[in-house]
């Protein structure tokens, strides 16, 4: 009976999975895997600004944060580096990369309020982002990552597919990525786990675990959904930064401080 | 000695590009030139930071109109501040496909994508239908692409008048338009030619040609962020306020 009980409360459980992972069948590219390709926004609210829950603030949206483990929403930061974020969003929110016309990194290039593409060549998924003409080329030809004396802003991504669902494993970082406008940090010890599971024609549902036993007490994880963008004749047009880049003198014009 | 020499060029005329699943020549990989374009297209000897080579211009003329060349000459004396790159500005077409930096091609049954190490750039391009935005003025341009047997045709236009063909100055006006040709005419060989027609500018249309070649030996293209290595490098050289410059983008000192 317990045992036919557990059983049932496996089942049960198991069957929204899943009915999500599996009951979609998405379109094959000419290589027979998953397409992923079009053009996609994401939905995740007001996490550009801050992706744990936070109230409004001027010219910040209120947001209820797009971490679903830990189950209190937050990233599980060790003492000191929580003082480090806490000090990054009160003193130095001029330091943000992105001000700066840095790549986001991964996962902050996936939730930066700009659209994006996803293309699949033979032998790689490649993103195109709006924001900074950024783009990844997601290795899935079975080479590793590069050596780790190479760091990179964007980190280094490789990929597999398990099902439907596309896995996208990312080191090499930097770590001078940031991953929102709170101060909520990166270091180059980082190391992110993505899943991109399309679950029905116009969405992609993402996860991304961040794993980094330097500045975070356990691993934590973030979920929300692409959308695709289904506007006639829609294509990402660019977004050259650097190029016109006056977002700090803005800052500094309207608030009267220095980054410093 | 002839013989070798025949060996070779019938070998280079009978070469046909390796086919994708779809049918279309392949062309993916990673690229680069050997060559001193992006310093300047013509005919030159070496100069201050200007390594010497062999011009990539048919006919060796870039025919300018007599009101362009005064600015033309211009640009030439103020080459050290003012070429784009030298800004670390995205380098616009066709030079960002002849920059010392490589490039990576992938392809689709629907499109080409052309992803370039300097300054992370991306060129989509469909091979498809697909209306142009009117009125875009980009860095980039706005392309469409379509195969001509062994050769990959881009046509483009929406560029604007920043962007500079080389450090020496040579430029165009927002009337751009680009004819680019990619063929591969070796197993490690891209010939690449490019017609630039721009009546703001230039008296007729001209082309430049040159071989790219295959990188073997890289699974990735890296990142060349230009203008935050400038910044880390106590040179800053954007915009924004003065108090700003020098202020790196890293918030962690202790790297």
């Amino acid at each position: 009976m317990t045992a036919r009980v557990a059983c049932l409360t496996v089942l049960l459980l198991a069957l929204p999975t899943f009915l999500t992972s599996q009951s979609y069948s998405p379109k094959m590219t000419s290589d027979g895997k998953p397409s992923l390709e079009g053009f996609w926004n994401n939905q995740a609210g007001s996490a550009p600004w801050d992706i744990e829950p936070h109230p409004a603030a001027f010219t910040v949206p209120a947001g209820t944060g797009i971490i679903v483990e830990p189950s209190d929403k937050k990233i599980p930061y060790k003492p000191e580096a929580l003082a480090k974020r806490n000090d990054l969003r009160d003193n130095h929110i001029f330091d943000d990369p992105q001000g700066h016309c840095a790549p986001s990194g991964i996962p902050r290039q996936t939730y930066t309020p700009f659209g994006f593409q996803i293309v699949q060549p033979r032998g790689a998924v490649v993103i195109l982002y709006e924001a900074e003409h950024a783009y990844r080329v997601i290795r899935t030809d079975g080479s590793g990552h590069v050596p780790k004396n190479i760091k990179l802003w964007q980190g280094d991504s490789i990929g597999h597919w398990e099902g439907n669902t596309l896995v996208v494993d990312s080191t090499n970082f930097n770590g001078r990525t940031w991953l929102d406008m709170a101060g909520n940090f990166t270091t180059d010890s980082l190391h992110v786990v993505e899943r991109y599971t399309p679950v029905d024609q116009n969405t992609i549902q993402y996860e991304a675990t961040m794993e980094d036993p330097t500045i975070y007490t356990k691993p934590w994880k973030m979920t929300f959904a692409l959308r695709r963008n289904t506007q006639q004749g829609y294509y990402i047009l660019e977004f050259a930064c650097h190029e016109g880049e006056r977002d700090l003198q803005h800052y500094t014009e309207d608030t009267g401080k220095t980054g410093k | 000695m002839i013989a070798i020499a025949l060996g070779i060029l019938l070998l280079a005329q009978n070469y046909t590009a390796p086919r994708t699943p779809d049918g279309q020549p392949d062309l993916q990989g990673i690229w680069q030139v050997r060559n001193t374009a992006s310093w300047d297209l013509q005919d030159h000897t070496g100069g201050y930071k200007i390594p010497a080579g062999l011009g990539v211009v048919e006919g060796g003329e870039i025919p300018y109109l007599p009101s362009a060349l005064a600015q033309k000459k211009k640009n030439f004396e103020n080459r050290l501040t003012e070429d784009p790159v030298e800004k670390c500005y995205i380098a616009g077409v066709p030079r960002t496909m002849y920059l010392p930096f490589p490039f990576q091609i992938l392809q689709t049954p629907d499109a080409v994508v052309i992803a370039s190490e300097y300054v992370h750039t991306w060129r989509w391009i469909p091979i498809t239908p697909l209306a142009r935005y009117e009125g875009y003025e980009s860095w980039l341009g706005d392309p469409r692409g379509h195969w001509e047997g062994n050769t990959l045709v881009v046509e483009s236009v929406g560029f604007n008048d920043q962007t500079w063909f080389d450090h020496v100055g040579n430029f165009h006006s927002d009337a751009l338009k680009l004819i680019e040709r990619f063929t591969r005419t070796a197993p490690d060989t891209l010939t690449y030619e490019v017609t630039v027609e721009d009546p703001k500018v230039f008296s007729r249309p001209w082309k430049m040609r040159m071989p790219i070649y295959q990188h073997k030996d890289m699974t990735r293209v890296l990142e060349d962020e230009c203008y935050l290595n400038a910044e880390d490098a106590g040179k800053p050289i954007r915009g924004g306020h003065p108090e700003d410059r020098g202020t790196p983008a890293a918030p962690q000192k202790e790297r």
